[in-house]
């Protein structure tokens, strides 16, 4: 009886204390794996880290699932790679750095709950400038630019619209949009092109090189072979 | 049948010459050929695709099978073109041939036009063919932009905002013109029915017509040739029309239209359901037009921001590369038979073709036009070519204006020296060419021994 | 011989494929077989053809003589014609020149009706759909308050009952106020940091959708030009010239926003009478 209650007083001591005993792992984690360049408490760095008070679970969470932090070269833009850290330590600095100020939640996503037509028209109104039609991605110019949405997760890319990573501006979509463009998003990655092989799906560019390349050059090199230059051909 | 035909149109004689005609054989002569049943397919395809068409800006519901676009508010063109491209068989195999057929077209065109130019078979009598010849590009180029803007898709449209712009950058009249084509100010509801009217009707029958002058000039003066044993300025060597001929072209006709069939079928192009309807608010990334306006695209971007004012009077900054430009490089390019005319001071008559090292000048100056033409459609490109090397898109911007002014000359200039080199030697250019060869002496090291 | 059994296999493969593909299309169609099926049937006809006369007829070189033409030697024949027709007129130079000023004058007449084509374009490049007072709102025609932009957002607006249109289209923006540097003629444009600018580039008028944020600065996607949100949409890179219009805003009694006016100039490409 005394030894279940004594278990008992234990397990909730842990439960309350679990989440600033989380603060205290992240924040060791964090002094470990980001404070070089962000600085002591998020306070950023000069030259190496902005401050990430107000940075918000959604810009922390985004930043270490899709691997861009921790970053390889501060001069360059984050791009997706390999994450670096476990499930459990993604966990523990995105709650560190959601402690650092008020910053945007981690989204719910629901794309089973998105409408491809609605997702449509606003991928195409707000998204398509910078990251494609077809969602290829785009230099947005200054040595920025806008990623290819192939591989990217329906949560990142709900937590890259709240957050506005990098150069990416931040929107204010309702829960609904947002899963109305990532449904949309889904389908892109997953539809086979109707037109058959796809050379990119950047546009006439590529079209213009296998218009060229294939169509004429094929053409005159079978010419060339069939019927070359009249009198030298061999019988 | 034959007969039948013959005895009542009276053919005989005329009939008889004509079979016997003689062209001469050689694979370069037949790009023309390519262009032309390019040209065949594309009336044949474009056939089909207007008898689905709707050139109308009248706003409707899509309700298709493709979802994204399902219940979306689109014009009747575009609704037109989603609904053949996706519930007509066989309907999107034709709109991608015919797709693939223009740009093919305008590339062979382009090619036969070198062609004549290296050869110089645009010399006197053929001046006027070349003018033919060269108006008919003027038509492709413009059958092309109105084609594919016919879907009112948001990339095409684009384009026809671009279009407009460059029309309102003409001084004085701009604004008016832009009005008159457009139907007032961009964006309006006229431009696609008119757009339809050019592209199925005005165009073509230009094209047809030109073409047909094209050919009856060039049967009256009879083909070049180019120079061998036997050949003349006063004769035609070569293959008879029946059989040789007519079996060959029929042939090349088939083929062309073989590869085309193959590229609308397997590969995509021009996927307007990504794009989506136009709207005026919005653009995509990249936004380029089909290659053979993508000069004029990469001429924009590479000029740099001027803008003067003279007495009173803005010169846009789209007037000069979108306007002045290429009225100036094309205005040079019809009249080049005059042109070389004064240089050279040739007035003779000319049947037999030069080698391009024959005349190293021409060669080296077309070499330039071709870079520098070149480098501009390539500049078009420079955001999508920035994003693949991962460079930036302002270093791209600013290595293409550098290329602009150096690639040409540099290009000529070589051009002008390998045919001196060539005429000297008078070499094959692709054969192994005489040189000189390594060979490792005893002491260790390597001298040059003339290749035996 | 080898040349003549090819020549046949390919005439009989197209014959297959056309088999094949009027099959393929009554069966309901495919996209790809279709292409695959009819490049198969031209192309053996085409390869039949080709070698055929190629490879299959003995067809010699001939050779034809070019007729001889010399110069003006045709011109004879017409100019009699021409003479011909001007026998017996008194003045005949008189006589040719009302002829051809007639035609002329009537092309000129027959021409003049193009001016249908399109309406006088007036003022009509000078001005937008903003008026004073006229409240800004989204593509749905809900209006937006400052709070409702997002710090780093950017939204397209348009004026109230006029959503969609294409020459009064602009991007509302909001950034932190000090970091303005705007124009002292506009100090009261720019209401708790938030700017609207004509998403019409100056350039050659595509909509400027793309924002880079952190930079602050606006990009069009078409031919690069890049404008500085906070000095006035200034172009600093790329081949526009003219900075994007920007419009005025204030915020009304219900803490809506809405415009103080027009553009601060001619919204979209140059023309040009523009500084008129």
């Amino acid at each position: 009886m005394l030894l279940r209650s004594l278990l008992a007083a234990v397990v909730t001591t842990i439960a309350v204390a679990a989440p600033s005993l989380a603060q205290q792992s992240g924040r060791e984690l964090y002094e470990r794996r980001c404070a070089s360049c962000h600085g002591p408490d998020g306070a950023g760095r000069e030259g190496l880290g902005p401050s990430l008070t107000g940075a918000g679970a959604a810009a922390a969470d985004y930043q270490l699932r899709t691997g861009r932090m921790p970053l390889q070269n501060p001069q360059a833009q984050a791009v997706r790679k390999p994450s670096v850290f476990s499930e459990e330590e993604t966990r523990l600095l995105v709650s560190f750095v959601a402690s650092l100020g008020e910053g945007p939640p981690i989204p719910s996503v629901d794309p089973g709950a998105g409408d491809l037509s609605s997702g449509q028209s606003l991928f195409i109104a707000n998204c398509a400038a910078c990251h494609g039609a077809g969602g290829n991605g785009g230099a947005v110019g200054n040595n920025a630019a806008a990623p290819s949405l192939y591989a990217s997760e329906p949560q990142t890319m709900a937590e890259a619209m709240v957050s506005g990573p990098g150069q990416m501006p931040v929107f204010g979509f309702s829960e609904q949009e947002r899963n109305d463009i990532i449904a949309f998003i889904s389908y892109l990655q997953t539809s086979e092109a109707p037109g058959g092989i796809d050379i990119g799906g950047t546009g006439p560019v590529p079209e213009g090189f296998v218009g060229w390349f294939f169509g004429l050059t094929g053409l005159v090199m079978v010419l060339v072979l069939l019927v070359g230059t009249g009198s030298s051909r061999a019988r | 049948m034959i007969r039948y035909v013959e005895s009542r149109l009276g053919l005989d004689s005329w009939g008889r010459r004509a079979l016997r005609k003689v062209f001469p054989d050689h694979w370069s002569f037949l790009i023309g050929e390519i262009a032309l049943f390019c040209f065949i397919i594309l009336v044949a395809t474009g056939t089909f695709l207007t008898l689905f068409y709707r050139p109308d800006a009248a706003v409707v519901t899509y309700e298709g099978p493709y979802e994204p676009l399902r219940g979306q508010e689109v014009s009747a063109a575009f609704d037109s073109v989603m609904r053949l491209s996706f519930e007509v068989r066989a309907g999107l195999v034709m709109r991608q041939i015919h797709h693939w057929a223009a740009l093919v077209f305008v590339a062979s065109t382009v090619v036969h036009m070198c062609r004549v130019f290296f050869t110089g078979a645009f010399r006197r009598p053929r001046e006027l063919n070349w003018i033919v010849g060269f108006t008919m590009l003027m038509l492709a180029l413009g059958l092309g932009f109105t084609g594919y803007s016919l879907p009112d898709d948001l990339l095409s449209g684009t384009g026809l905002r671009i279009g407009y712009s460059a029309l309102i950058s003409i001084p004085f009249a701009g604004p008016y013109i832009a009005s008159l084509a457009f139907g007032g100010e961009f964006p309006t509801e006229n431009v696609i029915s008119r757009l339809f009217v050019l592209h199925v009707m005005l165009l073509p029958g230009l094209t047809i017509a030109l073409l047909g002058a094209h050919l009856a000039i060039l049967w009256r003066q009879k083909h070049t040739q180019y120079r061998g044993p036997g050949r003349s300025e006063s004769n035609v060597v070569g293959k008879g029309l029946w059989p040789y001929q007519a079996l060959l072209s029929l042939g090349v006709m088939a083929l062309t239209a073989a590869v085309l069939a193959l590229m609308g079928g397997l590969v995509q192009i021009n996927p307007i359901w990504l794009y989506g309807p136009f709207d005026a608010t919005t653009v995509s990334a990249p936004s380029q037009p089909d290659w053979y306006m993508g000069w004029l695209d990469g001429a924009t971007r590479l000029f740099p921001p001027w803008e003067p004012t003279v007495f009173g009077v803005t010169i846009p900054s789209m007037f000069l590369p979108a306007v002045l430009l290429p009225g100036l490089f094309f205005t040079v390019v019809a009249l080049w038979p005059f042109i070389e005319r004064r240089l050279t001071n040739d007035a003779a008559e000319h049947h037999l073709l030069d080698s391009p090292r024959d005349e190293p000048g021409r060669t080296a100056l077309g070499v330039a036009g071709l870079l520098f033409f070149t480098v501009l459609t390539l500049a078009g490109g420079n955001d999508l070519i920035a994003l693949t090397l991962d460079i930036q898109v302002e270093s791209m911007t600013r290595f293409f204006r550098l290329a602009m002014f150096v690639v040409p000359p540099v290009g000529g200039a070589l051009a002008y020296r390998i045919c001196r080199q060539l005429r000297d030697s008078r070499e094959h250019p692709l054969g192994r060419g005489s040189g000189v060869v390594l060979r490792r002496t005893e002491q260790g090291g390597f001298e040059e021994v003339p290749r035996s | 011989m080898k040349a003549e059994r090819v020549v046949r296999g390919c005439f009989a493969l197209s014959l297959a494929a056309s088999v094949g593909l009027s099959l393929v299309y009554l069966a309901g169609g495919s996209r790809a077989w279709e292409g695959v099926l009819l490049a198969a049937a031209l192309g053996g006809i085409a390869v039949g053809f080709i070698l055929w006369a190629t490879r299959l007829i003995d067809a010699p070189d001939n050779v034809e003589e070019r007729r001889e033409q010399k110069p003006g030697e045709g011109l004879g024949l017409i100019s009699e014609v021409l003479e011909q027709s001007v026998t017996g007129v008194s003045r005949r130079k008189v006589l040719a020149g009302l002829a051809s000023g007639a035609a002329a004058s009537l092309g000129a007449a027959l021409a003049i009706p193009s001016l249908s084509l399109g309406p006088q374009p007036g003022r009509s490049l000078f001005r937008t759909l903003w008026v004073p007072g006229i409240p800004a709102v989204d593509s749905e025609g809900g209006r937006v308050r400052p709070e409702d932009v997002p710090l780093s957002g950017i939204i397209t607006v348009f004026p109230q009952g006029s959503e969609g249109a294409g020459d009064s289209q602009a991007v509302l923006l909001r950034v932190a106020p000090d970091l303005l540097s705007l124009p002292e003629a506009r100090a009261s444009w720019a209401p708790q940091g938030c700017l609207a600018y004509s998403k019409i580039c100056t350039h050659a008028g595509c909509p400027v959708g793309l924002y880079r944020a952190q930079a602050r600065e606006l990009l069009c996607p078409c031919h690069q030009s890049t404008f500085d949100v906070l000095t006035g949409a200034v172009p600093v890179s790329g081949p526009a010239v003219r900075p994007l219009p920007q419009l005025p805003l204030a915020v009304d009694e219900d803490g809506y926003l809405v415009a103080q006016g027009d553009f601060s100039g001619p919204v979209g490409p140059s023309f040009w009478n523009l500084t008129q």
